[in-house]
């Protein structure tokens, strides 16, 4: 009894000191949002090291001359041997800077002077909210916290080893006493398995009615094919649902029934054919539907639709997305990948007459219920474009073009209003590994009114302005 | 109740042995038991690594903006300040893969398992080849430590994730990791699968050739049957990831394209690289890949199926259908691996076909969910740790089994494949279910490998801190899936709408914590027993199998006298009329006078008896 109390003690302890620490980390702040626009914000940040440095009072840290010769191209700067370039490569762990040939002078003159104005702001990083917005506002006391957090590591730690080793002492001598069984483990186990199973089950619905809205289902689907997408997961959660719920609970009330009481004589029962059938031929039936209602939906999502699609190709490269419209002859021009990265950020052939009249831009626009032919590709590693809520995704592969094609359904205008959110955005990530700033390799995309889309895209310039006869107009 | 005699036994053994140099008995040795300790220890140790990368991720995942400076005390440079550097979280969850999959579930399971037990309880003096089984180790000790310097060369060891697909991987431009840092990644690699070919061939050669009088391949434990599958798989899939490999060496050092394509010279150290496919890689690595998943979790079963019938005292229920759906599983495992590759825009109906047969699979693992649920319904359980860890495995099996039947739909995977809800699945199906077998089988054996009992308390804690903190860690993530939150993501402070998942993640992490510190108790335990333990007694469990027929101090040749004969079926627990509830296989029924006769009242359990059987 003994070494249960002392455990009990032990493992309450660590849980207090364990909910401290969380409760006190809870508080810590959430990095800011105010990033500067423009190519950097994926690999940089003002107040802190991202991928790459910290800007804050990099105008204060070097020439504005050789800021601008690191910008357009860093490794020319290093290969030149110029000795703070080699010292900031070797700094930064030998990650090279990606190179911005297509920026002019004057262009990254002016990126300089935003940096300056934003380290001269009051750091304003620091200030946004905590945890969630339930938590509200919280100040940023963030390295004394992580001071006394550390600390409270160490000395868990400390005292963890130390409470094993004192457990071991006392087990060890209950050990040399022999014969003498003071609890009876197997009964206290079986009955905890009982408790686990039960306590288990019921967080399982916890979770299910307050995570389970968080997730993407919640809303629904934006896109059409999506609502397919929903039934087929709802239809698989329901079968699974109800083998997890009954075999766990027989897995764990079997451990808890059958447990030897030293009376009993297990039963001899090596097989029995007509069971063993039943529990092929039931799952492989269960299954088979599955498969051939997974099968329909998979070959809705992924044959070609009939009706003509709007052409849009999407450009991966680390770390950032672009989107090329094929304007108003819904034609893409071709490419080159040798082309990419000068003039040209996706190497769109400009001798070829489709690719006059098209479109590249930085944030996607979609038309509400126009159906989409999206082709993807990419400039360096494999990316992978995951639209969550459009119920899309498909890998990005260098030099293997793929395709993808959908229609969104609900605007961003509608669903802001369904989740009550005004800030929502639809977002494309990137979903395959892909270098250090993965994970925030994201392009925002805006599902737009047929109006709406309109006047956007009249606002958008010809890739080759001079060529197209008329001022771009959108197709349909 | 120690015997006496036992107490004076390990003396014996010294003077029997004095002939053997320390080098030869505990360094090279070439004794499966002595081969089988040093894969379980090195597992052990690397298993430590391993969790202990994913606990140092975890904190970056939960307080993305909270500075650790002690991290900086550990990684140096890698976290500048107290915070992590993005490139080398990829790093951290690059070797943990590695380390996990290949390194613990394969070398330290799969090794130490198939090592320790298939002579032993086929009936062998050793291994067919106890030189090759020594080799098979130091490939894999000088694979461990090829991996770990890794961590130590400049730009990092390799970070393009465990499973390193080009060009991420092929590129020191694409990211840093894949300079100096990958090149190990693939000489470590290549050196695990020689060892595990060479590991493979002899188990085969072992189990098909050595077995003792009367144990036919219908008598053999099903330990044994998923050990022998299991080698199959390897030897016919491990090949094809050293191909896989190697053309990657190329690609890497010697300008070819394989797996290059449309990558401009700049990028790609100075040739530029055209006409090869970055999805071929995938191929063969999956080729590999998916086996890999059955290479770690069929012995893990087929440790739960010895370790719940012992404990049930009940004969493993429909042992064949035990037997057809591990050989089912290891010939589908063949034909699904384009699963992983739904969205890598492969041709939809290719897809269509491995979709059907990724499902065909639930199939078999739903037949052996039901027949451990039948062994253990009016069963007299005893809870021993290793018993607990068997029912914990079965649980996990069933939770992340599940899940799979989402992820193996193509319809479903467009939407969750990459994201947490596959970290989830993985992690319970294959993490923590294998680790759970690999647990129990460490429980159930370690008096047949170190003469001494481990603390049965400590493991029934060990196990109930474990199995609820691998809950906490893993469940939640499933819902963070659903929301579309990507794995490998450093951070999602760049996303409000995951936001919502910032207290989950913190919950995460202090789960994970605790489940490592859960993991001191059994470090501990380990290491205690080892010199401290209660002395073993010959069978502590009452089991039926030839290991326990053994004396219990090792020796050369494992038997002192001839080897004993089979005359049963592994599971003749709580048999009618019989005084004991156990009858050990090498006990003959009445009138039975040749061990290849069928016992009088057994099942009829003979189907391939016709085979050839000889000592």
């Amino acid at each position: 009894m003994k070494i249960f109390k002392l455990l009990l003690r032990t493992t309450l302890f660590l849980v207090l000191m364990f909910s401290l620490v969380s409760g006190l980390l809870a508080q810590s702040a959430v990095e800011g949002k105010t990033l500067y626009q423009a190519n950097c914000t994926s690999c940089h940040a003002i107040n802190e090291k991202v991928v790459g440095p910290a800007l804050k009072d990099v105008h204060k840290r070097r020439e504005e001359a050789w800021l601008v010769k690191w910008i357009r191209n860093s490794q020319k700067l290093i290969q030149s041997g110029d000795p703070v370039a080699v010292q900031l490569y070797k700094e930064n762990n030998e990650s090279p800077m990606t190179a911005f040939e297509q920026l002019s002078d004057v262009q990254i003159k002016s990126i300089i002077t935003y940096i300056k104005s934003e380290s001269e702001a009051p750091a304003k990083t620091a200030v946004i909210a905590g945890t969630t917005a339930a938590v509200g506002p919280t100040d940023a006391k963030e390295s004394e916290f992580t001071d006394s957090i550390n600390w409270l590591l160490v000395l868990i730690s400390v005292l963890l080893i130390a409470v094993i080793i004192y457990v071991f002492g006392i087990l060890s001598k209950i050990g040399d006493i022999e014969g003498k069984k003071t609890i009876n483990w197997n009964s206290i186990n079986s009955k905890l398995m009982l408790i686990f199973v039960v306590v288990g089950l019921l967080a399982t619905v916890w979770e299910f009615m307050v995570h389970g809205k968080l997730t993407y289902f919640n809303e629904g689907s934006a896109s059409v094919h999506g609502e397919e997408y929903d039934n087929m997961f709802m239809i698989t959660l329901v079968i699974t649902g109800v083998v997890f719920i009954i075999t766990q609970i027989l897995l764990f009330w079997y451990g808890f029934k059958y447990k030897a009481d030293g009376k009993r004589k297990a039963l001899y029962y090596p097989d029995n054919h007509k069971l063993e059938l039943w529990w092929t031929i039931i799952p492989a039936i269960v299954l088979t539907v599955l498969v051939i209602r997974g099968l329909i939906t998979w070959t809705n999502m992924t044959t070609k639709p009939e009706t003509s699609s709007r052409n849009i190709e999407v450009f991966a490269y680390q770390f950032g997305w672009n989107a090329r419209y094929a304007g108003t002859d819904n034609k893409l021009g071709r490419h080159n990948f040798r082309e990419v990265g000068k003039v040209n950020p996706l190497g769109v052939d400009t001798n070829d007459a489709n690719a006059y009249d098209d479109i590249v831009v930085s944030e996607l626009h979609l038309e509400v219920n126009q159906p989409i032919e999206m082709s993807f590709r990419a400039k360096d590693v494999i990316h992978s474009a995951y639209f969550p809520h459009f119920r899309t995704q498909m890998n990005v592969v260098p030099g293997l073009p793929t395709r993808f094609n959908f229609t969104p359904s609900v605007t961003t205008a509608e669903m802001r209003t369904k989740k009550n959110d005004s800030n929502f955005d639809y977002i494309l990530l990137c979903n395959k590994i892909c270098g250090g700033a993965h994970y925030r390799m994201k392009m925002k995309v805006i599902v737009d009114t047929k109006e709406e889309y309109q006047k956007w895209l009249s606002t958008q310039p010809a890739l080759v302005a001079g060529k197209v006869s008329n001022s771009p107009v959108a197709m349909n | 109740m120690s015997d006496h005699n036992l107490t004076h036994g390990h003396d014996d053994h010294e003077h029997e042995h004095h002939e053997e140099g320390f080098f030869s008995k505990y360094v090279f040795s070439m004794d499966h038991k002595m081969i089988a300790r040093q894969f379980l220890i090195t597992g052990i140790i690397m298993g430590t690594i391993g969790m202990l990368m994913s606990l140092i991720f975890r904190l970056q995942l939960a307080y993305p903006d909270m500075k650790f400076p002690f991290l900086e005390g550990v990684l140096g440079h890698w976290a500048k300040d107290g915070r992590l550097d993005p490139n080398f979280y990829l790093a951290l969850i690059t070797i943990h893969g590695t380390i996990m999959v290949f390194y613990v579930l394969t070398a330290g399971l799969s090794g130490t398992f198939s090592n320790l037990l298939i002579p032993l309880q086929v009936g062998a003096r050793d291994m067919a080849s106890p030189f090759m089984n020594m080799l098979s180790y130091w490939f894999f000790f000088l694979s461990s430590v090829v991996l770990l310097s890794s961590l130590f060369v400049d730009g990092g060891p390799a970070s393009a994730g465990w499973t390193v697909y080009p060009p991420l991987s092929a590129l020191p431009k694409a990211i840093p990791g894949s300079g100096t840092g990958m090149t190990l990644w693939l000489v470590a690699m290549i050196l695990f699968i020689a060892s595990a070919l060479l590991g493979g061939i002899n188990y085969i050669a072992t189990v098909l050739n050595m077995r003792t009088k009367g144990m036919k391949m219908s008598r053999m434990p099903l330990t044994i049957w998923a050990f022998l599958v299991t080698a199959v798989l390897g030897l016919l899939s491990f090949p094809v990831l050293l191909g896989g490999s190697l053309l990657l060496v190329f690609d890497r050092s010697f300008g070819t394209s394989f797996y290059l394509s449309e990558i401009v010279a700049e990028f790609a150290g100075g040739i530029e690289r055209t006409g090869g496919s970055p999805i071929l890689f995938q191929h063969l690595f999956w080729f590999l890949g998916h086996p890999e998943v059955y290479i770690i979790l069929l012995p893990a079963l087929g440790i739960t199926s010895e370790v719940i019938a012992t404990n049930s005292r009940k004969p493993i229920f429909g042992y064949r259908a035990m037997i057809g759906s591990i050989l089912a599983i290891g010939v589908l495992s063949f034909i699904v691996w384009g699963h992983h590759m739904f969205i890598t825009g492969m041709n939809p109906f290719l897809g269509s076909v491995f979709m059907l047969g990724t499902l065909i699979i639930a199939v078999p693992s739903a037949v052996k969910t039901f027949n451990y649920l039948a062994t253990l319904w009016q069963g007299n359980i005893r809870l021993t740790p290793a018993m607990m860890f068997a029912i914990g495995l079965v649980s996990f099996f069933i939770s992340g089994g599940l899940t799979g039947i989402y992820l193996g739909n193509a319809a479903l995977d467009i939407n969750l494949h990459d994201t947490y809800f596959v970290v989830a699945h993985f992690h319970l199906v294959m993490g923590s279910a294998a680790i759970f077998g690999m647990l129990s089988g460490i429980y159930h054996w370690y008096p047949r490998m170190f003469g001494r009992m481990m603390n049965e308390t400590a493991g029934q804690i060990h196990f109930w801190l474990t199995i609820v903190s691998a809950y906490c860690v893993f469940f939640p993530m499933h819902f963070m899936g659903l929301a579309g939150v990507p794995r490998r993501y450093y951070a999602n402070t760049a996303y409000d709408q995951f936001n919502v998942f910032v207290d989950m993640n913190e919950f995460i992490t202090i789960a994970a914590i605790l489940g490592g510190a859960a993991q001191l108790i059994f470090l501990a335990n380990f290491f205690y027993s080892m010199f401290k333990g209660k002395r073993s007694v010959q069978n502590p469990w009452d089991s039926n199998t030839l290991e326990w027929t053994a004396p219990v101090e090792h020796m050369h040749g494992n038997w002192p006298g001839e080897i004993p004969h089979v005359y049963r079926w592994p599971y003749d627990y709580s048999k009618p009329g019989a005084e004991q509830d156990f009858i050990p296989q090498n006990v003959p029924d009445a009138g039975q006078n040749d061990p290849m006769e069928d016992a009088v009242g057994l099942p009829k359990v003979s189907v391939m008896s016709s085979e050839s059987v000889h000592a």
